[in-house]
């Protein structure tokens, strides 16, 4: 079989006939399960020769694990594998590249101090003793040069952005003689609009090149723009599969991506009507840890007594906004006005007395402190603390934690228990609770109902209904849309680094906010 | 009690003496390959140290030092720094204390003219320890390096002022400093060496303990210490709070100098307490920088130093030969440290 592959490699129009026929990789009822959890469920994909394989989801939907198992990374529990027709074995990584399959990941490999040409040399593996550098950079030029990819051999990878380090990481898969299926795993995340557009232009070369393309994103807009073939996939089953010759309609791929939700409005009572504006965002500009300018200019006020819902993809600068109303990263320019006071560049203590709360996304790393207990955790910003003698009160503190109504509401568990031990929902709640009791001016909450069961959900959610009711103006981050429905007053999406809306949830069809989330706001 | 916690102890103290047991009996087998009988020189090692009041006040006066420095480190320990300053903010507070004996505090009474001392020796380690400080506060520089190499800087400046400006006319050429006055020395328990250095060294390690486990403050260093995101989102400004451990540990560090000088010496020498910072280092090692825990072990390792000078009288093999048996216990307890961490 490997054999048959090889035949493939020496690009022949004759040979290039009969590989339109029969798919270069193929996976049939493929299932991997990780725990309780069913990542991928007999799902079946192929890639031919001269082809682009788009594969569409949300986040978590299970296409990375999917693309992983294409190349080796995880052992599939049912299904088999194909390479040119025939059963294959790819895993480990070092087999499925044998077998000519690569993968350009979304985090890229490379040693920064290396330089561009040093690095591909470590991805190939039969080199030899002696290092030909000159023969090697002629070839990376020459390979550059056929799809027009722009790369300086002798730069250093430290010195190159996210667009170009990307490049290198094409080149390398490219140069690897027998790649004949290249998996891309998002690759258009770290790009600029600019840097997709080409990016997409390369993808249509390598396809004229003869190689089989299989392409990870949630972008609508690029399936539409270069895809041969669609495949959704929502909580690891394929939901929808379609050509283009049957034409692809966005709708449809939204529809199949999002799913028929039940929307349910029931529990949302409507905020008061004197909603005076607490908190007010102004021209603001904030950068992600890696220097990227990925919120530009953006203003939105938020109500007392009124959820605003925050949708968007991942990495479309939820966090990034969250932490920097709360003080924790400084915006690169803009104001933050809480009732008129400009509390940008303050510290978050500073943000805590004022009267915002911050429940962020990954819990256990930035607010889980090893050893302490939950109690410990409660009068972290939580439950106020009352002196004696140099110390806590840890007696009025445990007596005050157990009267809370919020943490009798939510079930934390007892005071004593060691949080580092407990599971992430009971961490959640715990979190939850400890926001809460403090009734703040404004919530910023992150996914508030990661890793809770279906009904704590509902207490959460009618909680932040009664915070509401109090006066507070609360922000909600979500990634699931039905969430951001039933709990909003009104809906912000954010994408290409700019801020869309406010909408009203209950005049706008949570597809129109998936079409916003998907294709930034291009209406 | 809920503020009762072990620190970074993941051993129990059980764990920890079978360990010491083992490390003895493989020191007993070099021993052995030397010519040597080792149950004769833990013998006479044992009578050297613990066996009359003179091995006593031996241990306790080399304890002493060992005791501040390790503290020095266990501080900044809490925040979750790693400070290998001791040595630098001993040998810093041994050259503000003289300084100042010498210039100020010359013709004090003891009264005064001591706790003015202590003053002065705990000032010049805390200000040795603003440098560290403020690097790792202003520009993120890691203060595992700055406090090491400041140690060299320090060596060198407590050698340039003996040299120089500091250098006593009386001493016949020798790089000492001028002897304190006789109202400037530790006061001694009559007809021993031992003073009351080592009942300063145990009152610091019980505040510190005290401090760091039943207080708001040594809760909010814990969460530091734990957990930096968690306490800034606390709101606990963090890197207030890192620094001034980072002073409070140097402070002691220099503590640890001025008794050296006043206690023991009477006056600076070069080689004044070197080697006492990173006997220091590997007594909090030892004691999983658990404040009460540093006085037994660093009581251990005095006792192995004293003892190392009954091994050469007794055996004919040389005192450094104890060296040997440091090196092998901070390796041992490098290496399970390490399998143990996270």
């Amino acid at each position: 079989m490997r054999n048959a592959l090889k035949l493939n490699t020496t690009v022949g129009d004759t040979v290039k006939n009969e590989s339109m026929t029969t798919p270069l990789l193929e996976a049939r009822g493929i299932t991997i399960r990780f725990g309780d959890l069913v990542a991928n469920d007999k799902v079946n994909i192929s890639v031919k020769a001269g082809q682009i394989h788009a594969i569409l989801g949300e986040n978590g939907a299970g296409k990375s694990t999917l693309m992983k198992i294409l190349y080796g990374v995880y052992k599939q529990d049912e299904g088999t594998t194909f390479v040119a027709g025939e059963p294959a074995t790819l895993h480990p990584p070092a087999r499925a590249k044998s077998y000519g399959i690569g993968m350009v990941f979304q985090d890229f490999r490379l040693v920064p101090a290396l330089t561009v040409l040093e690095n591909i040399v470590l991805a190939m593996p039969r080199l030899g003793f002696w290092l030909n550098r000159k023969n090697l950079h002629d070839q990376i030029l020459e390979t550059a040069a056929r799809y027009h990819i722009m790369v300086d051999p002798d730069a250093y990878i430290w010195q190159l952005d996210l667009g170009q380090r990307q490049r290198v990481e094409i080149i390398k898969v490219l140069i690897a003689c027998d790649t004949r299926v290249i998996i891309f795993d998002e690759p258009t995340s770290v790009l600029t609009p600019q840097e997709v557009e080409s990016f997409l232009a390369m993808l249509k070369k390598l396809r004229t090149g003869g190689y089989g393309i299989l392409l990870i994103t949630h972008k609508i807009g690029e399936v539409i723009n270069c895809a041969d073939y669609v495949t959704v996939l929502r909580e690891g089953r394929v939901t929808y599969h379609a050509g283009r010759k049957n034409g692809f309609k966005e709708n449809e791929l939204v529809k199949q991506m999002i799913g028929e939700k039940e929307i349910s409005t029931v529990n949302k009572t409507k905020g008061r009507d004197s909603k005076k504006i607490v908190l007010r965002v102004e021209n603001f500009t904030v950068k992600c840890d890696k220097g990227r300018k990925i919120l530009q200019e953006i203003n939105f006020t938020l109500k007392s007594g009124e959820i605003t819902g925050i949708a968007g993809i991942s990495g479309n600068g939820q966090r990034e906004l969250v932490e920097a109303l709360f003080g924790l990263r400084t915006p690169v320019s803009g104001n933050i006005f809480l009732e008129n006071i400009n509390l940008v560049g303050s510290h978050p203590k500073k943000f805590l007395e004022s009267g915002i709360v911050y429940v962020p996304e990954d819990l256990i790393d930035e607010q889980v402190v090893p050893g302490l207990s939950i109690l410990e955790h409660m009068i972290l910003g939580g439950i106020p603390v009352t002196s004696k003698r140099f110390n806590v009160d840890w007696r009025k503190a445990h007596f005050d934690m157990v009267g809370l109504e919020e943490v009798q509401r939510l079930g934390v568990a007892s005071p004593e228990r060691r949080v580092d031990q407990l599971s992430g929902g009971n961490v959640q709640r715990m979190v939850l609770a400890r926001a809460m009791a403090r009734i703040p001016k404004v919530l910023l909450v992150s996914y508030p109902s990661k890793g809770l069961d279906i009904f704590t959900v509902r207490t959460v959610h009618g909680m932040l209904f009664s915070l509401k009711e109090k006066g507070v103006a609360i922000l909600v981050i979500s990634e699931d849309l039905t969430e951001l429905f039933s709990l909003s007053d009104t809906l912000i999406v954010l994408a290409n680094q700019r801020v869309h809306g406010p909408h009203d949830p209950d005049e706008t069809h949570p597809h129109a906010i998936g079409q916003i989330m998907l294709k930034g706001g291009e209406e | 009690m809920l503020a009762k916690r072990v620190f970074f102890n993941k051993y129990s103290i059980g764990t920890k003496i079978t360990m010491a047991l083992g490390i003895c009996i493989v020191y007993g087998v070099f021993l052995y390959t030397q010519g040597a009988n080792p149950f004769l020189i833990y013998y006479e090692m044992f009578q050297a140290t613990f066996g009359n009041v003179y091995g006593i006040g031996e241990v306790a006066i080399k304890a002493t030092p060992f005791i501040l420095t390790a503290l020095a480190v266990a501080i900044p320990a809490r925040v979750g720094l790693i400070s290998v300053g001791g040595e630098g903010q001993l040998a810093c507070g041994a050259l503000s204390s003289t300084f100042a004996a010498v210039y100020i505090f010359k013709d004090m009474p003891s009264f005064i003219g001591i706790p003015m001392l202590l003053l002065a020796g705990a000032l010049g380690g805390a200000l040795w320890a603003v440098v560290p400080g403020i690097l790792k506060i202003v520009a993120r520089v890691n203060e595992t390096i700055t406090t090491l190499l400041l140690n060299y800087v320090a060596f060198f400046l407590v050698g340039y002022f003996i040299y120089g400006i500091l250098k006593s006319p009386d001493a016949y050429g020798w790089p000492f400093s001028p002897r304190f006055s006789d109202s400037l020395r530790l006061p001694t328990l009559e007809g021993t060496r031992i003073h009351i250095g080592i009942l300063i060294a145990v009152a610091v390690a019980i505040i510190v303990w005290y401090v760091t486990m039943y207080t708001h403050l040594g809760f909010r260093m814990r969460v530091v210490g734990g957990n930096v995101k968690a306490a800034k989102h606390s709101g606990i400004i963090v890197e207030r709070m890192q620094f001034v451990t980072l002073i409070v540990g140097g402070a002691v560090g220099g503590l640890a100098g001025v008794i050296e000088v006043s206690g023991i010496e009477g006056h600076l020498r070069p080689m004044t307490g070197v080697g006492y910072g990173y006997m220091g280092f590997l007594v909090a090692w030892m004691a999983g920088n658990h404040p009460l825990l540093i006085i037994p072990f660093a009581i251990l390792l005095a006792a192995i130093s004293v003892g190392g000078n009954a091994l050469e009288m007794h055996s004919g093999l040389n005192s450094s030969i104890v060296l040997i048996l440091m090196g092998f216990i901070l390796i041992v307890i490098l290496a399970i440290g390490k399998r143990g961490g996270k």
